[in-house]
């Protein structure tokens, strides 16, 4: 009986050892898989200036028409634009022809400008409004950075047309003659 | 050799003239400059837009136009020939059948300016050719010294202009934007864009100012451009332009540049000025027209006159000068003679205006020379004044042109061809007309040297 006793204690004892075996492999064998290394990062993209996407020229006529609209918020008619893309024309000097144009345009009544106290109250507002306004996007922060410091720099006591010359630099840029 | 033979003949021909003053310590008479310019100042009538040889230095009149192709009752009241460019050419008028000039049926010839005619005071070319038949393509020769088959008609010249050469190889101080001036009749037949061309090395940064003062100082002018506001170039402008730099800085960096002939802030501001001055002085009657101007003028002399204000006003090195009512000639042979008779009054007016300059007389020469010529038969077009007939300009009559040139350095009352140089083998062509502006200018090595002449095209100083 004893015999039998150790006989099946020796059993249940290998059986036990090759189950602590078994389980040993099937939950040790799995952890020793080989670690991947991962690697977080970001996907490559073009990173371009806000402006990048103007590429194509305007002509004389739809630049006249889209001055207009900015500075005085209504249409030329047809023949009007045709007749100031004539005028142009006639100049060899275009950014000359084109400073005339605006010049004259700055000289008749109705053109929808900020005062100097206007523009002066809320430098930010005026800053991004005219970069909506013209180049149909916002300013960068350099670019409302350097315009801050830049008139707050330049608008003397006596000046009354910096807005002015502001929409005049604005209408006068290489971007803006792009869309 | 066929220098020396062609200066031997000159030196006869002008022996006891007012031209000795110009016979050089060689010995040589029609001089070519090298580096040194012969004139301060260029101006350079691009004559009117396709005349014959047989109406201007053939001085055929209607004997060589209309007789023989009218019906045999009127050929003798057409037989008719005489010089009806009294400013430019020696010669007696027609006889009879004046319709040219003012007054009713035209037919008072408008009286010469010039006392002596600029034949009489340089040299004529009579046997030059034109290097194309076409106005564009001639105009576009005359400018760049080459013709291409790829020039198309709504394009830039694709070789330098005159002006570019000069510009470049002359330096800014000599050659700034506002010291070449092309002065054009028309925004029409693609004229504007003759001040610049498409060509790499040279470029709008080389290029010359244009007005075509019909338009900009005409009706639309006045409606469009006059009212400009002047702003302070240091106070108002120069806050102005330091923004807008700054702008264009910025959007540099995308690779979109405009074209840009280079103007200096103080000439826009200069040139802004005079746009001033235009407006008031077109208004009160003041432009420096040609005399008859008011009673018997056209475009052409308008534009004489506005050119004569750009003179005066920048002292120009180089002036273009576009004329081209001519042009009616495909159907108007009476308005053609009409409008040959007033730009060489015109011309006469120009001269006169630079002689009297105190900066420019004396110191310019000038060169008068079609694009191109025109038929030898007519169309079947005929006018309503006379029932003339027309001439278009496609077949090789059109090629024979003749170019007028006088200023210091040119020999006087001098008749320059074949049979005058019988030694000179080769070809006076239109394309010339550059290397021989910046020969005078002082320039030509520069411009031969950029070989970008037409094969065959030189200095006209170096063709006699």
């Amino acid at each position: 009986m004893k015999n039998l006793i150790l006989h099946l204690n020796r059993g249940s004892k290998s059986k036990f050892f090759f189950i602590l075996v078994t389980a040993f492999f099937v939950i040790t064998l799995p952890a020793c898989k080989k670690e991947e290394k991962k690697l977080f990062d970001v996907n490559e993209t073009g990173i371009l200036p806000p402006n990048s996407g103007k590429n194509k020229l305007k002509t004389n006529e739809q630049y006249v028409a889209i001055l207009h609209a900015n500075l005085f918020q209504y249409a030329l008619s047809a023949n009007q634009i045709f007749e100031i893309g004539q005028c142009m024309e006639s100049i060899g000097d275009q950014e000359l022809a084109r400073e005339v144009v605006i010049s004259n345009f700055m000289n008749k009544p109705g053109t929808i400008i900020p005062s100097k106290s206007q523009m002066t109250a809320d430098l930010d507002f005026f800053i991004t409004d005219t970069y909506i306004r013209f180049l149909v996007r916002k300013p960068t922060e350099a670019e409302k950075t350097y315009f801050e410091n830049y008139l707050l720099a330049n608008i003397t006591p006596t000046d009354t047309i910096m807005p002015e010359l502001v929409y005049i630099s604005f209408a006068l840029s290489n971007e803006y003659m792009y869309y | 050799m066929k220098r020396r033979d062609f200066i031997k003949k000159a030196g006869l021909a002008a022996a006891g003239s007012f031209a000795l003053p110009y016979i050089l310590p060689s010995g040589r008479l029609f001089a070519s400059s090298g580096t040194t310019p012969l004139a301060n100042h260029v101006v350079l009538v691009m004559f009117a837009g396709g005349v014959r040889n047989q109406e201007t230095i053939g001085q055929s009149y209607l004997q060589g136009s209309q007789m023989i192709y009218a019906p045999s009752q009127a050929q003798a009241e057409l037989n008719v020939s005489g010089n009806i460019m009294p400013n430019m050419l020696v010669g007696n008028a027609p006889s009879s059948k004046i319709l040219y000039g003012k007054g009713t049926g035209g037919q008072i010839p408008i009286l010469p300016v010039l006392s002596n005619t600029l034949q009489q005071q340089g040299s004529l070319f009579t046997e030059m050719k034109s290097s194309s038949a076409g106005h564009y393509g001639g105009l576009n020769v005359l400018l760049q010294g080459n013709t291409f088959s790829s020039q198309g008609l709504k394009q830039r010249p694709v070789n330098p202009t005159i002006f570019e050469y000069l510009r470049r190889h002359g330096g800014p101080v000599d050659f700034p934007a506002s010291k070449l001036w092309f002065v054009g009749n028309t925004i029409g037949n693609s004229v504007p864009l003759l001040n610049y061309s498409l060509h790499p090395q040279y470029g709008s940064q080389y290029g010359a100012n244009f007005f075509a003062p019909l338009i900009t100082f005409g009706p639309k002018g006045d409606a469009y451009l006059r009212d400009a506001k002047i702003y302070h170039p240091q106070d108002q402008l120069g806050p102005m332009y330091e923004m807008k730099y700054f702008l264009d800085n910025s959007f540099e960096n995308i690779g979109n540049n405009l074209p840009n002939i280079g103007n200096t802030e103080a000439e826009k501001y200069q040139i802004k000025q005079f746009m001033k001055t235009m407006f008031n002085k077109t208004s009160a009657g003041t432009i420096s027209f040609p005399p008859d101007h008011a009673a018997a003028g056209n475009g052409d002399t308008a534009t004489v006159g506005y050119a004569c204000e750009v003179m005066k006003e920048f002292k120009p090195k180089l002036t273009v000068v576009n004329l081209s009512a001519v042009d009616s000639c495909h159907g108007n042979f009476t308005g053609y003679l009409k409008s040959i008779h007033r730009a060489d009054h015109a011309v006469g007016h120009l001269w006169n205006y630079i002689q009297n300059d105190p900066v420019m007389a004396n110191n310019t020469t000038i060169i008068a020379v079609p694009e191109c010529g025109r038929d030898l038969q007519p169309n079947l077009i005929k006018d309503s004044q006379n029932n003339f007939f027309g001439y278009d300009h496609s077949d090789a009559n059109t090629l024979d042109v003749f170019c007028l040139m006088a200023g210091p350095s040119v020999p006087s009352n001098i008749t320059v061809n074949a049979a005058n140089n019988p030694n000179f083998s080769g070809q006076w062509v239109t394309a010339d007309i550059p290397p021989t502006i910046a020969d005078i200018l002082g320039l030509k090595g520069d411009v031969m040297g950029a070989n970008l002449l037409m094969s065959g095209a030189g200095s006209l100083f170096d063709k006699s």
